[in-house]
């Protein structure tokens, strides 16, 4: 060690444990995955993060990239690797990797591709750290987070799937530019799947607690000559279209998945639309995961809030079950 | 509009048009879609608009970014290919150009960027014309003494992001053998962001405590401990990086995004920035080049003069030198 440095420091006691009790791992250093890492050195969600990825030179690049912009944020420590024994002793493990949606194929279609690639993963980050919680983000999110649930071991309460939270974002940006308010100032849910058939909680939908339903009865409902539920066609088909017109989707993802980082980490108690199992919820007969609002913490779900869905609501939510479970009786593990 | 949206509100008054701190980015690539992403999730301004040549992808890109502001302070975002669009705009970012290839030198891109300059400088100045602009695209330096020449701005409102990604490169490093933050190490690289940059190896310190001090001939010719090592891997970041994923991104973005913050919201930091340096450090010629800068609303208020060594004053009287005879063969 240079002489320098030693007549610099006088050590008081000895350096840091090895790890920071809150180091989050990020497994597949794609769009996704290195946009969520941008957002936790960007804005000091974490100060110990792993990058975990096949592509040695890629992660290289982006490690090397990422930690040339550290001193103008506080510290964290970054590690990459395709070696799991990285990701040992993280509090939380967020899964993106795995094939992505191509312009025109639906999330089902993913499937068996990225259960193939899970089987992969999940063993050895639960192999490295025991005590994690995971939160898987590769589409199709729900079967896979019912997939990652099977292969890991763990309790229900820690595995969870990022879900609806980005399609609710979605659903508040674009019922913001009909209220023109701010999107963080209107409440609105998107539950069940990510996908095709989530189901928009309109009887939910508020503004300062003023109810759109109370405003206009028919918001959402098939008789509704306002449209509203153009605005939840749109949220089913932002996916697609921003991949047709960007080629990936990233950005809204990857805060929607720093949010939920920050709930977990931070143990906030904020309620978040995310993918848990809902065997028993709203008539469920199946053992799927599905989105509904849950209460997250630094144990993982404490709580799922109990919606009052009307009948059209929770039959589409059963239906979403029971396409998810004939998926996944299927699937081979 | 529908009658439910009038039900809900009611209006005191029409909500304002342009709001204080817009900002405007050229160019929706790598390193414009980091700073657009950074300048969101930062709060740093409350609108954005993103402007470039294809209207498909600046498209999925406001989507993409609208999409997540509910997990944020609202901030209006609009994109697209007309200038128009950017009016009002307290702060011009240029991140639009060709891209270094690899093995590609930045002085090689230089007039190739300078085309494409001619025809965004002066539109965005006349639906601007009181803006600053922030120039990014490499050759930086040589870039920005264009943009000022194209624009017709007062020189302090045209300024370079030039060195100040070169400074946190030096102080990562720098962090890596001396085992503290990055933010806890003070160091300076100024002149050319590129190949001759400089480091002020003199002012390298942590908590008042100089490198020099404990070991004097650090960063010399006579460095026995190879600190000089760090300002060469310095050199080579961005050649590496983008022999390893690519191209650069999330460290030069974030570098934009602190200039934005540091001019928005008037702060007065201190940053390696481009700047018109003739008359500073002995230099002759009317280039720009990196020296620390103090940032506010108006755009550069104060040059910093640190006390550079000889050989300091020579390497940067050279780079100036270089940078003349390329500004005296470009067209214009």
């Amino acid at each position: 060690m240079a002489s320098a440095k030693l007549k610099f420091h006088t050590q008081i006691s000895a350096p840091e444990k090895p790890s920071s009790g809150r180091k989050v791992t990020i497994v597949g250093a794609g769009q996704v995955g290195m946009s969520i890492a941008f957002c936790f050195v960007n804005q000091s969600i974490t100060s110990e993060l792993a990058l975990v990825d096949v592509m040695e030179d890629k992660l290289k690049g982006e490690l090397m990239d990422l930690q040339h912009g550290l001193a103008f944020v506080h510290n964290v420590k970054i590690c990459s690797g395709s070696d799991y024994a990285l990701s040992a002793d993280s509090k939380l493990c967020i899964v993106t990797a795995g094939a992505e949606l191509r312009e025109g194929e639906s999330r089902l279609d993913l499937v068996q591709r990225n259960t193939e690639i899970l089987k992969d993963i999940i063993p050895k980050l639960v192999q490295h750290s025991p005590d994690t919680i995971l939160l898987i983000v590769s589409d199709p999110v729900d079967l896979l987070t019912y997939v990652a649930w099977k292969l890991s071991g763990l309790p229900k309460e820690r595995v969870i799937g990022s879900g609806t939270n980005v399609d609710s974002a979605r659903f508040r940006f674009l019922l913001s530019e009909r209220f023109k308010v701010a999107p963080n100032s209107i409440h609105g849910w998107i539950i069940g799947e990510h996908g095709d058939t989530s189901v928009p909680v309109w009887s939910g939908v508020d503004v300062a607690g003023v109810r759109l339903r109370d405003l206009n009865p028919a918001a959402g409902a098939e008789s509704d000559t306002e449209n509203w539920n153009d605005i939840h066609k749109q949220v089913v088909q932002s996916a697609y279209e921003i991949i047709r017109l960007k080629g990936h989707t990233s950005w809204a993802m990857a805060a929607s998945v720093a949010t939920l980082t920050t709930a977990i980490l931070k143990n906030t108690r904020n309620v978040h639309a995310v993918s848990t199992a809902v065997e028993g919820i709203h008539g469920v007969q199946h053992p799927v995961f599905l989105s509904v609002p849950c209460v997250l913490g630094e144990s993982g779900i404490t709580d799922i809030i109990q919606q009052t869905l009307t009948e059209d609501e929770r039959s589409q939510f059963q239906k979403s079950a029971a396409t998810l479970n004939e998926v996944q009786s299927n699937l081979v593990f | 509009m529908a009658a439910t949206e009038t039900k809900l509100r009611k209006e005191i008054q029409t909500p304002v048009s342009h709001s204080g701190s817009k900002v405007t980015i050229v160019g929706a690539g790598q390193v414009g879609m980091v700073v657009a992403f950074s300048i969101i999730t930062q709060n740093i301004a409350s609108e954005l608009t993103l402007l470039g040549v294809t209207e498909d992808k600046l498209k999925g890109e406001m989507m993409d970014l609208q999409h997540g502001l509910s997990f944020v302070s609202n901030i209006r975002i609009t994109a697209g290919t007309d200038y128009a669009l950017s009016a009002g705009s307290k702060l011009c970012i240029l991140s639009a150009g060709a891209r270094q290839r690899e093995g590609e030198s930045r002085l090689d891109l230089v007039q190739r960027n300078a085309d494409i300059f001619k025809g965004v400088i002066p539109q965005l100045v006349q639906h601007s014309p009181d803006t600053i602009l922030l120039v990014v695209s490499n050759p930086v330096d040589l870039l920005t003494y264009v943009a000022w020449k194209l624009s017709g701005l007062p020189k302090e409102r045209v300024i370079g992001s030039g060195t100040n990604v070169d400074s946190s490169r030096f102080r990562f490093l720098l962090s890596e053998r001396f085992n503290v933050a990055p933010i806890s190490i003070h160091g300076w690289i100024i002149g050319e962001h590129g190949d001759s940059s400089v480091p002020v190896w003199s002012g390298v310190n942590v908590a008042g405590v100089r490198l020099r001090d404990l070991y004097p001939a650090a960063g010399t010719a006579a460095d026995m401990e190879s600190w000089n090592d760090i300002h060469r891997q310095v050199v080579q970041s961005a050649y590496e990086i983008i022999r390893l994923k690519g191209y650069t991104s999330w460290a030069i973005g974030l570098s934009v995004s602190v200039l934005a913050m540091a001019i928005l919201k008037n702060t007065r930091n201190v940053f390696a920035v481009s700047t018109f340096v003739q008359g500073t450090h002995g230099i002759e010629h009317p280039v720009f080049l990196s020296v620390p800068c103090v940032l506010g609303e108006n755009g550069i208020i104060h040059i910093i003069r640190q006390t550079l060594t000889e050989d300091e004053l020579d390497q940067l009287q050279n780079s100036a030198a270089t940078l003349n005879k390329i500004q005296s063969n470009l067209i214009f």
